[in-house]
């Protein structure tokens, strides 16, 4: 089963739609620039994104004076490409992945190491081969460090990687009666797994020098395992391979998929329908998100997932034409989007950040209010030729909230746009 | 900027008709919640080492077992014949010689699960099953007909605090913790929130309107509190304070919850257990001397936990790995001290692991019959029992 197609032309709203979760957001001449297009056309665009990034960008991480500024211009570059880059949707996408495979910023604080990383998310942001994907950040020296696979070793198995492998970043668990793996499949994933370590970088002093994957056969188990039902003398490029390219990795990705891009509680059938694409393409994400995001089910699921912060700073900006910003102010906003719960490549644990209603609480939501006056009415809120309309801001010019915009000033009623539900969901 | 600091009573006809759309439970009158005795969770993430806490010092299959990272005999601080408490414990054996520490060994759950999140989601509903989406804190609030029985001292909300549909306030600094709206956007605000909306857009009108009530509570309140002790850094006894602050000024909360995360260590472990086991006592320390100052202790009880423990032996990278039961800890004037239950069994394991032998629900059960007057079969879905862990 593939997902229907969505088979008229783009109203306005769907464009708006469509650009409000693939690029955060877009101004009002940006979403008009799609209406009447095609669905799978403009998909296919937004999808074919190349390595180019935002011009002038002031944050270079090489240049950090301490592990901790490291982290700091690692994340600021981060937004600023988010913000102001040619490929709203790579970023979007690299958001995505490094709340997949996880790493933290608690346990990994090497510069070129993260570096790496975030540049391999974004190369493999729509890649054709979730296997191939999967194997190169298992090797990367962030992944090694952050879940211990550089301890382990022969006849010392450290499981944490081989067990948040299956949990959290192929399989899943399953359902308590239906377990896509055991305990024994952890144990024997980590034998597998065993010497795949990295050389240089480690310690606070190292924190610029680049550390590199290393296979240590001496400290690899060579003997026979089975794993998932495989039985030889596995490797760990075949433990990677299996567990990739287990039946319930398709669904488990394609419920991730789903819920950034359709629904923060998505339905099983479409769910399965991506899935199918998956396991038919051999795990081919740009196949699956190019159907994904000219389908039916798509264009039929508006204001049904939760911004997260990022995403809730990206689309006001993105909305408001990337004005353009301090690097004060920008680091600024990084550390706003860490107070209202997502310090970027910092989740609380491995799982990364449930999204969805879990992004709402009290705090949260004054820091919303908080932001959106310091954007919209603040002394140094960026200054805007044109102020955001209804359209880029709340993705209909039929909102509700519209009519309590009447009679105000043009930063209130950005303001109280910012602060409704229709801004904070996409 | 120009924001002015707004009276919170001005919003009060806000706050009211905010509770006409509310979902039945929310919209019920908060009668109960202002009950005079508080409970104070404390979840310690990652799988804190019971063993390494609470150490069977006397025992030489730990020290078999751990030739890297046992604690010595000698840095143990005794607490009976068989068991004492880490080193890093040192600021709670005010509390223990004064009998206000309970230590509750071998406690954990049928078929335990190695995986943190399946675990902790097991701590936070109160389900081994894991069919419940709800936790075990929001169930009381539904019972109470209160959301603002309970709050998290944090940034996010745990699974623990979710009701049907809501879920119970995060509070992530009380000075933070107020609304202030421009002047003159009071009734465009008021407007734009009446609009009508269903779906997830509803879902934010009714968490924007409960914060604006929550909020004027709190800042009606907290101005009262001066601190009783000094905390030491950081951010988990900041925490504490603000918790200690929330219970002092009356605000309302039935329960406090309060995280201290790190404890996956699975390479490393003395360093990182060390650390944060000491700012787990100094922070608790700073607590209950600040609660003692403010003449509250009667009313308050910590109770804390983690969603397990670890492996008896140490891997070989001087950490542990994912194991099954573990220890709680109790504390306050209303707790019963010692330590119940028996040193843990390490000649008889389950696939490496303490087998538990006590079920925390039953730890749970006394905190709600027994501290805080409710029903705690209906909460926990079954009767369970457990260690008679208060005076």
């Amino acid at each position: 089963m593939t997902l229907p197609p969505y088979s008229r032309p783009l109203t306005a709203e769907d464009a708006a739609h469509l650009l409000r979760r693939t690029s955060f957001g877009a101004t009002d001449a940006q979403i008009r620039a799609l209406v009447g297009r095609d669905a799978r056309t403009v998909a296919r665009e937004l999808l074919s994104f190349d390595g180019a990034e935002a011009p002038g960008n002031p944050f270079d991480p090489a240049q950090a004076a301490t592990p901790a500024a490291g982290l700091q211009l690692i994340r600021a570059r981060w937004l600023f490409e988010m913000l102001y880059g040619p490929h709203p949707l790579r970023e979007r996408l690299t958001l995505l992945w490094s709340n997949h495979f996880v790493v933290g910023t608690d346990k990994v604080k090497n510069v070129p190491a993260l570096t790496e990383y975030l540049s391999l998310l974004r190369r493999h942001a729509a890649t054709p081969s979730f296997s191939a994907f999967a194997l190169d950040v298992a090797r990367t020296p962030a992944m090694l460090r952050y879940l211990d696979n550089d301890q382990n070793r022969n006849g010392k198995p450290n499981e944490n990687f081989s067990r948040e492998l299956l949990e959290l970043f192929t399989t899943g668990i399953g359902s308590p009666t239906q377990q896509n793996y055991t305990e024994e499949d952890v144990k024997e994933g980590a034998r597998a797994l065993s010497g795949w370590t990295f050389i240089g970088g480690r310690g606070n002093q190292k924190y610029l020098e680049a550390p590199k994957f290393v296979f240590n056969p001496k400290q690899h188990d060579n003997g026979r395992k089975t794993y998932l039902g495989k039985t030889g003398n596995l490797t760990g490029e075949d433990v990677l391979a299996l567990a990739a390219g287990h039946p319930a990795t398709a669904v488990f990705v394609a419920r991730k998929l789903h819920r950034a891009f359709v629904s923060d509680v998505p339905t099983e059938a479409a769910v399965k329908g991506s899935a199918e694409t998956f396991a038919r393409t051999g795990g081919n994400i740009r196949a699956v998100l190019e159907e994904l995001l000219s389908s039916e089910v798509f264009y039929a699921s508006r204001a049904a997932v939760i911004r997260g912060p990022v995403e809730f700073i990206a689309a006001a900006l993105r909305s408001f034409g990337s004005p353009k910003m301090e690097a004060k102010q920008l680091l600024n906003l990084v550390q706003t989007a860490g107070r209202m719960g997502q310090l970027l490549l910092q989740p609380d644990t491995v799982k990364g950040w449930d999204g969805g209603r879990e992004w709402i609480n009290d705090t949260t939501l004054l820091g919303r209010m908080q932001l959106a006056a310091a954007l919209s009415l603040g002394a140094n809120a960026p200054k805007l030729d044109t102020p955001p309309t209804p359209l880029a801001l709340l993705g209909t010019e039929r909102a509700a909230t519209a009519a309590a915009l009447n009679g105000l000033s043009a930063k209130q009623r950005t303001y109280l746009m910012l602060i409704s539900p229709e801004f904070q969901l996409a | 900027m120009s924001l002015h600091r707004r009276d919170f009573l001005k919003y009060s006809a806000l706050a009211v008709a905010a509770t006409s759309g509310m979902p039945g439970f929310l919209a019920r009158a908060a009668t109960q919640a202002t009950g005079q005795k508080t409970l104070v969770v404390i979840q310690l993430t990652g799988g804190n080492d019971g063993l390494n806490t609470l150490i069977p010092y006397s025992n030489g299959a730990y020290y078999a077992a751990r030739p890297t990272i046992a604690i010595p005999k000698k840095d143990v601080l005794t607490l009976g014949p068989d068991l004492g408490m880490h080193p890093s414990l040192k600021p709670l054996m005010g509390l223990w010689d004064s009998g206000q520490l309970a230590w509750m060994e071998n406690i954990g759950y049928p078929n335990p699960n190695r995986s943190h999140f399946a675990s902790m989601a097991i701590w936070h509903t109160a389900d081994p099953t894991q069919a419940q989406a709800e936790g075990w804190i929001g169930r009381i609030a539904e019972q109470i007909g209160d959301p603002f029985c309970a709050s998290n001292i944090g940034s996010s909300t745990p699974q623990a605090l979710r009701a049907a549909e809501f879920s119970l306030p995060s509070i992530d600094a009380v000075d933070n913790f107020q609304v202030k709206l421009p002047a003159g956007l009071e009734g465009a605000f008021g407007a734009m929130l009446d609009a009508p909306r269903d779906g997830e857009a509803d879902y934010l009108v009714r968490a924007t309107r409960q914060m604006m009530s929550n909020t004027q509570k709190v800042q009606a309140n907290v101005g009262k509190y001066k601190a009783g002790a000094s905390y030491p850094e950081g951010k988990f006894a900041t925490q504490l304070k603000d918790a200690a602050r929330l219970i002092a000024s009356g605000t309302g909360q039935r329960i406090l919850y309060v995280s201290l995360g790190g404890f996956d260590t699975h390479a490393g472990q003395r360093g990182e257990q060390d650390e944060l086991l000491a700012t787990l006592a100094s922070g608790l320390a700073a607590f209950q001397t600040d609660l003692e100052r403010q003449g509250v202790a009667e009313r308050v009880v910590v109770m804390g936990f983690s969603e397990f423990g670890r492996r008896v032996a140490e891997n070989d990278s001087a950490g542990t790995d994912h194991g099954q039961g573990s220890v709680m800890f109790a504390l306050g004037k209303g707790v019963k001290g010692g330590i119940h239950g028996d040193s843990p069994d390490l000649e008889d394991l389950s696939l490496g692991d303490i087998k538990y032998k006590q079920d925390f629900r039953g730890v749970y059960a006394g905190a709600l019959s027994g501290w805080l007057g409710l029903n705690a079969r209906d909460i926990l879905g079954g009767d369970f029992k457990g260690p008679q862990w208060l005076a």
